[in-house]
């Protein structure tokens, strides 16, 4: 099955955090292989370094020391410009908190890494706005503010964004971290929708019920990699409102 | 390629002034009152200073003021020469080239009483020639002769001011007055001046220096100064220099002594003036300094507090694969537009301010073309530079970094 391409591939990936005397190891000798159509979550307690390791394969921030290949391309010794296009051409962010202008129409949100492209192949950027609005099923809230929408609403207009540029991974930030356990599922479906065509995504959570709808889950502990499992039984929307009607059984899978 | 992106910058910017109406409207607002403030009391100041400027061209750009020199001792003011007389009157009027016109001046506080009022006044005792040195027209009767000085006759020529006062509508020409219990009668009656701000030019009487020497005058001895009109601008210095020379002579001053009396003329006048009139520019540009710095502050606060969300946004701009850049050059777009508008809605404010204080107390001030670029500088710069430098601290940030902003 896994004959496609790597996206991500790692090699003793480390981050330390100098804060005065005191140095944090936030990552240690991560080596992780991701390829393409994998749908991965991230898990892990707070500080064993998820979001450290989400932050430096977005090419938000940069490894200490080893090596990190995003899409074939070496990306450590890039240099911010460089960083910000690939951001910008081959990763869509989805945030925990949306992070979407404020007072601004839905479409001119997802139209706005378009608006930031310089290889100039996407002039018609209203369109393909309107297109990834449509693919997270917003297409009736094109012209809505985001603050004339709800929590959801305004996660999905935050995925739009996130795939209107088509691009080659899609990571999300606890991205149902504010949102009610139907809403999260809605996101987590729609997650999974979009891996079925094709997508790669890499969600870091902390709920498992979450964590279940993907393919694969990897988890940190102080900032190493502590299991690396395939998730046999997938959940579904439908699977995981019903569960939620019971109590919560044993079926829980924690390592 | 680049075009097209600064175009889509633009777009941008102005979508994020429009949709950040308050924070927009509150940063112009402190440009706004920042160059209109400016342009309003640096034009005052103007306004002031040229209208004292016409005043005293009004007097005649050819004037000359011949006085005793006086000393500024103990609080007061101390003749220190011999008084100027009717013996340097005389050695003027016969010797002088450039002067044509020579007339002693002597200036008494006086009550006038007239048949329906009274008022005090100043009367000035002077001989013909002082209405060629004045240039002052009538607007009925007539101005005493030069035989009627000779023979000091007690007529007198009075201003629209005393008029009002002492004629209540009536006609006051061959009427009499009482200037000090002596009768005087009213040959003519002056062209109105208009209130020449500090001084009521037509607050005035006229009358033959001779019947004011004998009647009024007292014991003092001298004049209170001669007046003269040199032949026109350019030879103000001529005469000066010969006047100089002449009373020099009359006054028997050695070659290393000092002169004992003070020739005042248009150019000094107007240098004193100028003095006084350069203070309330200061002033009034203090003033104005003042409102600026109040402008720039609030447009510093507006800036500073937006900071927090600005960098946020920033953030998830750097997030999707904004550029530095494209970054910078948003803000320096927005900031420039803010301070642009701001600045031109306060140069028509400020010009309108002027209008209305016209409209409203008839004091012309024209608008300084300098204090609009002041203000206008001044605010944009200030616009400008709190736009800019939150925002260049905001996108060097880590993009991580600008994302958690609290």
């Amino acid at each position: 099955m896994m004959t496609s391409k790597k996206v991500i591939e790692t090699n003793k990936l480390s981050r330390v955090f100098k804060n005065g005397e005191i140095k944090v190891n936030a990552l240690t000798d991560i080596d992780m292989v991701i390829y393409e159509g994998d749908f991965v979550a991230i898990m892990g307690a707070s500080g064993s370094g998820k979001s450290t390791l989400l932050h430096i394969i977005g090419c938000l921030d940069r490894p200490t020391s080893g090596e990190y290949k995003l899409d074939n391309v070496q990306v450590n010794n890039l240099d911010k410009n460089q960083l910000a296009d690939i951001r910008n051409q081959k990763i869509g962010f989805i945030f925990q908190s949306y992070n979407l202008l404020s007072r601004t129409t839905a479409l001119e949100n997802v139209e706005l890494p378009l608006i930031y492209n310089r290889t100039g192949q996407f002039s018609n950027s209203k369109e393909l706005a309107k297109k990834a609005l449509d693919q997270v099923g917003l297409s009736d809230r094109i012209y809505h503010r985001t603050n004339e929408l709800s929590g959801g609403q305004q996660q999905r207009v935050a995925i739009a964004r996130a795939i209107v540029n088509n691009p080659t991974l899609i990571l999300a930030d606890e991205p149902t971290g504010n949102l009610d356990s139907k809403s999260s599922f809605d996101i987590a479906d729609l997650f999974v929708q979009l891996n079925d065509q094709g997508k790669t995504i890499v969600m870091i959570t902390h709920e498992a019920e979450i964590a279940q709808f993907a393919k694969r889950k990897i988890f940190l502990r102080d900032g190493r990699i502590l299991s690396d499992k395939t998730i046999e039984k997938r959940s579904t929307r439908e699977l995981a409102l019903k569960a939620l009607e019971k109590p919560a059984g044993p079926q829980n899978e924690w390592p | 390629m680049a075009m097209k992106r600064l175009l889509k910058i633009c777009k941008v910017a102005f979508q994020s002034i429009n949709k950040n109406r308050t924070r927009s409207l509150l940063t112009m607002l402190g440009i706004i009152i920042g160059v209109g403030a400016v342009i309003m009391t640096i034009s005052a100041g103007e306004g002031a200073t040229m209208h004292v400027q016409n005043q005293i061209s009004g007097l005649g750009t050819n004037l000359l003021m011949i006085q005793t020199k006086t000393e500024h001792k103990a609080g007061i003011n101390v003749r220190m020469g011999r008084p100027i007389d009717k013996k340097d009157l005389e050695i003027l009027q016969k010797n002088a080239v450039w002067m044509p016109n020579i007339s002693p001046l002597l200036a008494i506080g006086a009550q006038a009483i007239g048949p329906n009022g009274y008022k005090s006044t100043m009367v000035y005792g002077v001989s013909y020639d002082y209405f060629y040195i004045s240039s002052r027209e009538l607007q009925s009767g007539s101005f005493f002769t030069d035989e009627d000085v000779k023979t000091a006759k007690k007529y007198c020529v009075i201003g629209e001011t005393i008029r009002e006062e002492l004629f209540p509508g009536t006609d006051p020409i061959g009427r009499q007055i009482r200037i000090d219990k002596v009768p005087f009668t009213v040959v003519g009656l002056l062209t109105e001046e208009g209130s020449g701000g500090m001084q009521d030019m037509d607050d005035i009487i006229l009358a033959p220096y001779t019947t004011i020497q004998n009647r009024l005058y007292g014991h003092r001895r001298g004049y209170t100064m001669i007046m003269a009109s040199a032949l026109s601008e350019d030879h103000i210095l001529d005469a000066k220099t010969e006047t100089i020379e002449l009373l020099r002579e009359s006054h028997k001053i050695k070659e290393a002594d000092d002169d004992d009396f003070e020739i005042m003329t248009q150019i000094e006048l107007q240098e004193i003036t100028g003095n006084i009139t350069g203070i309330l520019t200061i002033l009034m540009g203090a003033i104005a300094s003042v409102s600026l710095i109040v402008g720039g502050i609030g447009i510093m606060n507006i800036m500073l507090v937006s900071v927090t969300e600005r960098t946020r946004e920033i953030g998830t701009r750097l997030a999707i694969g904004a550029r530095e850049s494209d970054i910078l050059t948003q803000f320096l777009i927005e900031a420039v537009v803010l301070s642009l508008a701001g600045g031109v809605i306060g140069v028509v404010l400020g010009i309108a301010g002027n209008q209305m204080i016209y409209e409203a107390t008839g004091f012309f001030i024209p608008t300084a073309l300098y204090s609009i670029l002041i203000g206008f500088g001044f605010s944009a710069l200030v616009g400008v530079a709190f736009g800019y430098f939150p925002a260049r601290k905001a996108a060097k940030l880590n993009p991580i970094d600008a994302l958690r902003y609290e």
